[in-house]
C-alpha cells in the first residue's frame, strides 16, 4: 500500500493527464452547482428580505416630493373666506367676502379669468362650504344667507380638439386665460374651468346679521336635501332644512323650507363657528372663549340644548372648529395652539340631558403658536393645521400622529390666509395675498403606526380605545380599523384548542406506539398516521364546515358526554383486564388488547349518543344552547366536568403520597385477582373523592366570577373554535406523533434493556427512563405541531366563521392572520395600505413560524447529539 | 450472537425463583394498566379518526353515482312529492306544528320528547319549484311508492328532473306518445346530443379560432405602433393587413353563424315533454338532456353502467351549473399541470441545492445554520409563500414582463396577474425544502468510502458525483420529489392568491398557437372543493361533488404518498444491507 504514491511520483509513461473535456465538464458542474445551490438559498432567504421590504413603508411616515413658492398677481380684494384646489393640483381658487373670485394656475401663478358671485354689494360675514367645496353658503349683515355652487369642470379632449392660439404655461399645460389645458399621455388634454351660480338671498334673520353658519348637502339625487345652521348677531341659532323636489313631468323643482329657532345662547357670547351633521339631528355653536353648546335637534319641531363644555384649556380661545370628514369628529384648535378631536359618546357619568358628552378622543400634538387654519381631508381622516408662525403640520386623526411638519417658507414670519389640503391628499397650498408655498407631498398609509396596528386606537364611536380590524366598508368616510390583535389572538386562540385536543392524543399514540407495540405494528400504524399529514387541508375544512359543525351543532351534548366517556371508558376497561389472570393477559397483551382499546372506544362513543339528552338534563338543563347562551341553568355542573380531570390527578396525587406505599404493600400480597379488585376499589374512591373536589372547586370558582361560562364557554355559533380545533387536530396530530415517535425511538436500545433487566416493568421504562430522556425530542415535536397551527390557512377560512373577536370562547368563531390573508388579500389594491398590513401579516407568521421552528429543529438537533452519546 | 444466547439461557433452568411467590404480577401500580389503556386509546382515536374519515370520504365519493330509486310521497295533505332520498335527521318542530297533528301523531312525538325525524328529499324540478331540496318529517307521510315510470332527467340547465315522459317530437312532426325504452326516442334523443356537440364544437373552436386570430392581429398591429411609431408606414401597413384580415375573417364568420344558426333551429325542434308527479307539464330540447333513466326501473348492468358513465363524464368532462354538475376534467388538468410544472422548477434546483450543501459548501456553522433554516422553511405557512408570489411573482416580475414584451396589452395584464406559471413557482419555492432535505439525506446516506474509493481511481468530483453518489441517493432523492409533488398538489391556500379561478374559460395547453399558456389562470380540484362547498348557490346540491372531487384528490395525494413511503422503506432496508 505504501509504495503506491511513490510510484505515481515516477516519470509517467502513460498519459496521465485528465482529458480536457473532464476538467471542462468538472468545473462546469462546479460552477453550476455552486451557483445554483447558492441562489436557491438566497432566494429563500429573499422572501423575508421581500416581505419586510414591502412593509417598511406603512411606518415611513411621508415625504414632501416637491416644493415651491411664487407669487401671483391673482390676489382677492378682500380677506379670502373661501380656497379651492382641483383634483389634479392645478388651479387654485380663492374667494373673498365681497364675491370676488381670483384662480391662478398653481404651478407658475399665471392669473385664469373666472366668473364672479355677485354678492350685490354686500359684504358676507359668514360662511360654510360643504367638505368638498362645490356647495357654499354665504351669511350676511342683512340676515339673508345665499347658496352658492362653485364647479371646477373637468374634460377630457383629444389632442386636435383643443383650441389654437394657447398660451404656455409650463411644460404640461397651457392656457386661453380662462380655461387650463393639461396634456396627458395618449395624446389627450384635460381641461379645467370654473363655473360658478349663485342663487337668490333667503332671509333668516330679517336685518341681523349672520355670525355664523354650516351647511350640509344630503339626499338622493332626485330628491336632494340642503341643512344649514345660522347664528345670527343676537346670538339665535336657526336651523333650517330644504327640500327639492323635481316634478318628473313637468321638470319643474320646487324647493321647500322650514326653519326651526334653537334654545336662546347665553348672551355675550361671540360665536365663531356652528357645525351640523349631515343628518341634522345634532348643532354645535362654538364660541370665541372655547365654550361649545351642542344642540339635540333629532326632532326638528322642538331642539333642546343638552350640553355645555369648555373645550379649549382656559385662557385660550377657540379659533378653528370644524368635521373631520365622516362627521363624527369634531377638531378643535385653539390659540394655545391645541389641536383636539372629540367625539359625540355616550357616557353613564355624562352631566347632558341625552346622555351623551363631548370626549377628547386624541390630543394631538400642539402648534408653538395659535392655530389659525385647518384644512380637512376630503377622503380620510387627515387634516392641515396651520399656526400664526407659518408652520403646516398635516396630521391624521385615526393614528394621531402628525404626518409632516412644512417649516414655514423662508422669509414669511407672518400667518397664511388660506389653507388648502389637495382633494386627493396629495398636496398642500397655503397662501398670504399675493404670495403662496405649495408642497407636493406623498403620504401612501397615514392611517399605520406601529400602535395603531399592534395598540388600542379610539376609533370613531367607539367608547373606549380597542383593538378592531374592519379593513373596509361601503362609504367613503369609513375608518378603516387595522389592529393585528384580534387577528393574532385568533391565531392563538385556534391553535391553543387545537394543541389541547391534539397534543394529548398525538404524544399519548407516539408513546404506546414506539414502547408497547410489536414492531411490526408499528411498521404498518406508523405510516398510516404519516398518510393522516398529507391530507390536503382544504379537505379538512371541507369536513369540518359542512359535515363536522352541523353534526356537532345537533348532537353537542353527546360530544361532550363523548369527552368524559371516552377516558372513563377506556380506564374502566383498564381495571377490568386487571382481574383477568396474569398468563393470559400477558399472552394477549399484544392485538386482543389494542382491539379491545378499538371496541372500548367504539362503545364509549355508543354511548355518549345514546346518553347525550341525559347529559344535555344533567349538565345543561336540557337545552345546551340556551345553556350556553346563559339564559337557563346553573355553572356547577359543567364545572364540575370541566374540574374533575384536574382534581383526579390531585386526589391521585394525594393518595399516593399518604397512603400509596401502605395500600401497595398490602396490595402485594393478594392474589392477582383480588389484587385488581381492591384496584377497581380504589379507582372508584378515587374518582368519588375527585369528583367531590370538584364541585367544591367549581363552587368556590363560580363564586369568585371564574366561571366557565362567559369565558371559556358562551353563545354558540355553528362555525366554532370547537370544530376548528378538531378538524386541526387532523393537521397536527400526524406531525406531532411522527417527530415524538421518532424521538422516543431514538433513545438507544440499551438504555430501554437496562431498565428493563433491572426489574422495571414496560411502563416504568416508559415512564422513568424514556420519556425523560426524549423530553427535549418530543417538546419539539409539540413545537413543530404549534407551527403546522399557528399557519394552517384552509381550515380556519372555512371552518371558523372569520370574526375578528377577541374572546375566549370556545363555542365561537375566529379570524386567524392566515385566514384572514386568504380572505382579503384577492381584492386588496396593489399597494394599499391593506395590501402592505397583509403583507406584515404575512411576515408575522413568517417570522413566528421560523421562530417556533428553528428553536424545534436546535432542541431536536441537541437531543440527537446527547441520544448518539448514550 | 450464539454465545450470548446461550449463556443467557444458564440461569433460567435453576427453578428456586419459582418458588417464592411472583411478585410483578400483583404490583399492578407497576404495569400501569390504566395509563397502558389510555395511551392505547390515544393511538386507537387516532387510527379511528383517519380511519372515519377516510371511510366517510370514500362513502359518500364513492356512491354519489350510483342510481338512486325515486320515491313518491303520498302527504298527509294529499300532495304528491317525487324526490331521491338523501339523508335523515331529527328536529323540534314548533309547538303549533305539532299541536296540529293527529293525537296518534302526537303521542309519538311526545314520546320522542318532542324530536321528530325528517329526511330530505331531492326533488330536482328547480324551474318549476325553486328549490332542489325539501324535508319531509315522518308524521307527514302517508305512503310510499316506487313507480317504474319515474324519470330521473340529468339537463344541461335547472339540474335535475323527476317526472314522466309525456311525449316528444321530432322536426315538424306531430308529437308522440313515447316510453323512455324505446328505440325512437333513444334515436331521437342520440341525434339531438350530437347535433347539440357540432353546434358546440363550431362555436368554441372555429369561432374562437377566427377570434382569437383577430385578437392576435389587432395586437400585432398596436404592437407595430408601438415599435414604430403611431402612424408610422409600418403601422399604417398593418392597419391595413389587419382591416383586410378582419374583412376575410367577418365572411368566415358570417358563414359559420349560418351555419350555427341552421343548426340550432333544427334544435329547437326536436323537444320532449315531460310531466312532474303534481302534472305539472315542463317541455326541453331534447338536446338539453345529458341522460335520463327510469331509476326504479334498472337492473344491475344498468346500474353499473350509468354508474360508470357518470363517473367517466365527472372525470372528462367540464364543469356546468356553477360547477355543481358535469365533470372537473379542467381541474383535473390544471392540477396536473401546476404540479407538473412545479416539478421541472423544483426537482434541478432542489438537488442542486442540496448536492451543493452536502459536497461543495464548506461543512462549518454557516452550512449547519443555512440547513436548520432550510429545514425551517418547510414549516413556514404556506399562505406566505401565496403573498411572496402574488406581490413578487406576479406583481413585479409579471408586471416587469408587461411593460418589456406586451406592451400593447396594458392595462389588461398578460403575466402581471395570477397565472399557472407563478403558481408553479409559488409552490415550488415552497416545496424545495422539501426536496432539498429529503435529497441531502441521500446523499448523506451514500458511504464515504464508495466516494472516496471513486476519487481514489482518478475521477473527478464531478464524475463521482454523476456516476456514484446520485445513482445510489436517486431513490431518496425520487422520495423527496415524490413527496413534493403531493404537498404541492393538495395546497390551496396559495393558489388563491397567485391563480386559481373558479372557472377558467381555457385550459392552460391547447390548440392555438404559442399552445403552452403559463400566464393563464387556471382551475385546481383544491380549489374546486372549497368552491363549490362554499361559495355556490346551493351548497347542498354541491354536496355530492365536493364528496367526488374529494375522494379523486386524496386518492391522487394517497398514492403519491404511498408510493413515497414504499420507495422510503426500501431505500432505507436498501442500504442497510449494503452498508460497508
Amino acid at each position: 500500500m505504501t509504495t503506491e504514491p511513490r510510484k505515481l511520483k515516477l516519470p509517467a509513461r502513460r498519459d496521465l493527464r485528465t482529458r480536457r473535456s473532464v476538467i471542462v465538464i468538472d468545473r462546469l458542474a462546479d460552477g453550476i452547482i455552486r451557483v445554483g445551490g447558492l441562489c436557491v438559498i438566497v432566494a429563500v432567504f429573499a422572501i423575508m428580505l421581500y416581505l419586510a421590504q414591502m412593509v417598511v413603508p406603512l411606518f415611513t411616515g411621508g415625504g414632501v416630493t416637491a416644493e415651491f413658492a411664487r407669487t401671483t398677481s391673482a390676489v382677492p380684494a378682500g380677506p379670502t373666506i373661501v380656497d379651492r384646489l382641483d383634483d389634479y393640483r392645478t388651479l387654485a381658487i380663492r374667494i373673498d367676502d365681497g364675491g370676488g373670485v381670483s384662480a391662478f394656475h398653481l404651478a407658475t401663478g399665471t392669473p385664469v379669468e373666472v366668473p364672479q358671485l355677485d354678492f350685490g354689494g354686500n359684504r358676507a360675514t359668514a360662511v360654510a362650504r360643504t367638505l368638498s367645496g362645490d356647495d357654499l353658503a354665504f351669511g350676511f349683515a342683512d340676515g339673508t344667507v345665499r347658496f352658492a355652487r362653485l364647479d371646477i369642470k373637468v374634460a377630457i379632449l383629444a389632442e386636435d380638439r383643443v383650441p389654437a392660439g394657447l398660451a404656455r404655461l409650463d411644460a404640461r399645460d397651457r392656457s386661453d386665460g380662462t380655461a387650463v389645458y393639461s396634456s396627458l399621455p395618449g395624446a389627450q388634454v384635460r381641461r379645467l374651468s370654473v363655473a360658478v351660480d349663485i342663487g337668490s338671498p333667503v332671509t333668516i334673520g330679517a336685518g341681523v346679521p349672520i355670525v355664523a353658519i354650516d351647511l350640509r348637502k344630503g339626499g338622493a339625487a332626485e330628491r336632494p336635501t340642503t341643512v344649514f345652521a345660522t347664528v345670527d348677531g343676537n346670538g339665535i341659532a336657526r336651523l333650517s332644512q330644504a327640500e327639492t323636489r323635481t316634478n318628473l313631468l313637468t321638470g319643474q323643482a320646487r324647493t321647500t323650507t322650514g326653519t326651526t329657532v334653537l334654545p336662546a345662547l347665553p348672551p355675550s357670547l361671540s360665536i365663531v363657528a356652528v357645525a351640523i351633521t349631515d343628518k341634522a339631528d345634532q348643532f354645535y355653536a362654538a364660541d370665541r372663549g372655547g365654550m361649545v353648546y351642542r344642540f339635540d335637534t333629532r326632532d326638528f319641531a322642538a331642539p333642546r340644548l343638552v350640553e355645555a363644555v369648555q373645550l379649549v384649556p382656559s385662557g385660550a380661545t377657540l379659533t378653528t372648529f370644524a368635521f373631520l370628514n365622516g362627521e363624527q369628529s369634531l377638531v378643535v384648535g385653539s390659540s394655545a395652539g391645541t389641536v383636539d378631536v372629540y367625539f359625540r359618546l355616550p357616557r353613564a357619568d355624562a352631566r347632558t340631558q341625552d346622555g351623551f358628552a363631548l370626549v377628547r378622543a386624541h390630543a394631538m400634538a400642539p402648534h408653538a403658536g395659535p392655530v389659525t387654519l385647518m384644512s380637512m381631508s376630503q377622503r380620510s381622516k387627515m387634516l392641515a393645521t396651520a399656526d400664526a408662525g407659518g408652520h403646516v403640520w398635516i396630521r391624521h386623526s385615526t393614528s394621531n400622529q402628525t404626518l409632516l411638519k412644512l417649516p414655514p417658507a423662508a422669509g414669511e414670519g407672518s400667518a397664511y390666509t388660506a389653507l388648502m389640503l389637495a382633494p386627493r391628499d396629495d398636496g398642500v397650498l397655503a397662501a398670504a395675498g399675493g404670495r403662496y408655498h405649495a408642497w407636493a407631498v406623498d403620504i401612501p398609509h397615514p392611517e399605520t403606526t406601529l400602535r395603531t396596528i399592534f395598540g388600542k386606537v379610539w376609533y370613531e364611536g367607539y367608547g373606549e380605545p380597542v383593538y378592531t380590524w374592519q379593513s373596509s366598508a361601503g362609504t367613503d368616510s369609513f375608518e378603516p380599523k387595522f389592529s393585528l390583535v384580534p387577528l393574532i389572538f385568533g391565531t392563538f386562540k385556534a391553535t391553543l384548542y387545537s394543541l389541547l385536543f391534539a397534543v394529548p392524543i398525538a404524544l399519548g399514540a407516539a408513546i404506546y406506539t414506539s414502547e408497547f407495540t410489536h414492531h411490526r405494528v408499528r411498521a404498518t400504524v406508523k405510516p398510516a398516521m404519516e398518510m393522516m399529514a398529507s391530507l390536503p387541508s382544504v379537505v379538512l375544512g371541507f369536513i369540518a364546515a359542512l359535515i363536522l359543525a352541523p353534526f356537532v351543532e345537533t348532537w353537542l351534548a353527546a360530544v361532550v358526554a363523548a369527552a368524559i366517556a371516552i377516558p372513563f371508558g377506556l380506564l374502566a376497561a383498564a381495571y377490568l383486564w386487571q382481574l383477568l389472570p396474569a398468563e393470559w393477559a400477558l399472552r394477549h397483551g399484544g392485538a386482543l388488547k389494542f382491539l379491545l382499546m378499538f371496541a372500548t372506544i367504539g362503545a364509549a362513543v355508543g354511548l355518549a349518543i345514546l346518553c347525550g339528552p341525559l347529559v344535555e338534563y344533567l349538565l345543561f338543563a336540557g337545552d345546551v344552547m340556551a345553556w350556553a347562551n346563559g339564559d337557563i341553568g346553573g355553572e356547577g355542573p359543567f364545572m364540575l366536568v370541566l374540574l374533575a380531570v384536574p382534581s383526579f390527578f390531585m386526589v391521585e396525587a394525594a393518595f399516593t403520597r399518604s397512603l400509596g406505599d401502605r395500600f401497595h404493600a398490602r396490595q402485594r400480597g393478594l392474589p392477582r385477582h383480588q389484587a385488581g379488585l381492591l384496584d377497581i376499589g380504589r379507582w372508584l374512591a378515587v374518582a368519588l373523592a375527585s369528583l367531590l373536589l370538584a364541585y367544591v372547586l367549581g363552587l368556590g370558582l363560580a363564586a369568585i366570577g371564574l366561571g366557565a361560562r362567559g369565558g371559556i364557554v358562551d353563545t354558540y355559533t355553528q362555525r366554532n373554535t370547537l370544530v376548528v380545533g378538531f378538524a386541526m387536530g387532523f393537521a397536527v396530530i400526524p406531525i406531532v406523533y411522527t417527530i415524538a415517535e421518532d424521538a422516543l425511538s431514538a433513545v438507544p436500545e440499551h438504555l430501554r434493556a437496562a431498565s428493563l433487566a433491572c426489574g422495571a416493568s414496560a411502563w416504568q421504562t416508559a415512564v422513568s427512563v424514556i420519556l425523560p430522556t426524549a423530553l427535549s425530542g418530543v417538546f419539539a415535536a409539540v413545537m413543530v405541531g404549534m407551527g403546522r397551527a399557528v399557519g394552517e390557512t384552509m381550515i380556519v377560512v372555512m371552518a371558523a366563521g372569520n370574526t375578528p373577536l377577541i374572546e375566549m370562547n370556545v363555542f365561537n368563531g375566529l379570524r386567524a392572520l392566515s385566514a384572514n390573508i386568504a380572505v382579503e388579500l384577492p381584492e386588496a389594491v396593489r399597494d394599499g395600505t391593506l395590501y402592505r398590513l397583509l403583507f406584515l401579516a404575512a411576515l408575522v407568521l413568517f417570522a413566528v413560524t421560523f421562530a417556533v421552528n428553528t428553536v424545534a429543529e436546535v432542541i431536536r438537533l441537541r437531543f440527537r447529539r446527547r441520544a448518539a452519546q448514550l | 450472537m450464539m454465545d450470548g444466547r446461550a449463556t443467557l439461557r444458564v440461569p433460567a433452568p435453576s427453578r428456586a425463583p419459582a418458588a417464592r411467590p411472583r411478585h410483578a404480577s400483583t404490583d399492578l401500580a407497576a404495569l400501569g394498566e390504566p395509563y397502558l389503556w389510555t395511551l392505547g386509546g390515544c393511538l386507537a382515536l387516532g387510527i379511528a379518526m383517519v380511519a372515519g374519515l377516510l371511510l366517510l370520504v370514500f362513502w359518500n365519493g364513492a356512491l354519489t353515482f350510483w342510481p338512486q330509486p325515486i320515491a313518491v310521497l303520498e302527504l298527509a295533505g294529499g300532495e304528491r312529492l317525487a324526490g331521491v332520498e338523501t339523508r335523515g335527521g331529527t328536529y323540534r318542530p314548533r309547538p303549533d306544528v305539532v299541536a296540529a297533528l293527529p293525537p296518534t301523531a302526537q303521542a309519538v312525538v311526545a314520546q320522542n320528547r318532542g324530536l321528530v325525524e325528517r329526511t330530505l328529499y331531492r326533488t330536482g324540478n328547480f324551474d318549476l319549484y325553486g328549490d332542489d331540496f325539501r324535508w319531509v318529517s315522518s308524521f307527514q307521510i302517508a305512503g310510499i311508492q316506487y313507480p317504474t315510470d319515474m324519470l330521473f332527467v340529468e339537463r344541461l340547465e335547472w339540474g335535475v328532473f323527476i317526472g314522466r315522459l309525456r311525449s316528444f317530437q321530432v322536426g315538424a312532426g306531430e308529437p308522440v306518445q313515447a316510453a323512455v325504452s324505446d328505440a325512437a326516442f333513444q334515436a331521437a334523443h342520440a341525434v339531438a346530443r350530437a347535433r347539440a356537440q357540432s353546434i358546440r364544437a363550431i362555436e368554441r373552436h372555429e369561432i374562437g379560432r377566427i377570434n382569437n386570430t383577430l385578437e392576435r392581429e389587432r395586437l400585432g398591429a398596436r404592437r407595430v405602433a408601438f415599435d414604430h411609431g403611431e402612424g408610422s408606414g409600418e403601422h399604417q401597413a398593418a392597419l391595413a393587413r389587419l382591416a383586410s384580415l378582419t374583412s376575410r375573417l367577418e365572411q368566415d364568420y358570417a358563414g359559420l353563424a349560418r351555419e350555427v344558426e341552421r343548426l340550432k333551429a333544427m334544435d329547437a325542434q326536436d323537444r320532449a315533454r315531460f310531466a312532474d308527479v303534481g302534472g305539472r307539464e315542463k317541455e326541453m330540447p331534447l338536446s338539453q338532456i345529458v341522460r335520463l333513466y327510469a331509476a326504479n326501473d334498472l337492473n344491475a348492468v344498468q346500474q353499473v353502467a350509468i354508474y360508470l358513465a357518470r363517473w367517466w363524464e365527472f372525470v372528462s368532462d367540464e364543469p356546468r351549473e356553477a360547477n355543481t354538475e358535469g365533470g372537473v376534467w379542467p381541474a383535473i388538468f390544471g392540477t396536473l399541470a401546476m404540479t407538473l410544472l412545479m416539478v421541472v422548477v423544483v426537482a434541478p434546483f432542489g438537488v442542486v441545492t442540496a448536492l451543493y450543501l452536502r459536497e461543495y459548501a464548506k461543512q462549518g456553522r454557516l452550512v449547519s445554520i443555512v440547513r436548520i433554516s432550510v429545514n425551517n422553511l418547510a414549516g413556514v405557512p404556506s399562505i406566505v409563500y401565496g403573498v411572496f408570489g402574488l406581490g413578487f411573482f406576479a406583481y413585479f416580475l409579471g408586471g416587469s414582463i408587461d411593460q418589456l414584451f406586451f406592451p400593447e396589452r396594458l392595462p389588461s395584464p398578460t403575466f402581471g396577474t395570477g397565472g399557472l406559471l407563478w403558481s408553479s413557482l409559488t409552490l415550488a419555492l415552497l416545496t424545495v425544502p422539501v426536496v432539498i432535505v429529503a435529497t441531502e439525506e441521500a446523499i448523506a446516506a451514500v458511504p464515504r468510502s464508495m466516494r472516496e474509493g471513486s476519487l481514489a481511481c482518478g475521477a473527478s468530483k464531478w464524475q463521482t458525483i454523476r456516476h456514484i453518489v446520485l445513482p445510489r441517493a436517486m431513490p431518496g432523492i425520487m422520495t423527496g420529489i415524490i413527496l413534493a409533488m403531493a404537498r404541492g398538489a393538495s395546497e390551496v391556500a396559495p393558489l388563491m392568491l397567485v391563480g386559481v379561478v373558479k372557472l377558467a374559460p381555457e385550459l392552460p395547453i391547447d390548440g392555438t398557437f404559442p399552445y403552452l399558456h403559463p400566464e393563464r389562470s387556471f382551475m385546481h380540484l383544491g380549489f374546486h372543493i372549497y368552491d363549490v362547498g362554499f361559495q355556490s348557490r346551493n351548497s347542498e346540491a354541491g354536496k355530492p361533488m365536493v364528496f367526488v372531487t374529494t375522494l379523486l384528490l386524496i386518492t391522487l395525494i394517497t398514492a403519491m404518498t404511498a408510493t413515497a413511503i414504499v420507495v422510503r422503506a426500501r431505500l432505507s432496508r436498501k442500504f442497510a444491507g449494503s452498508q460497508f
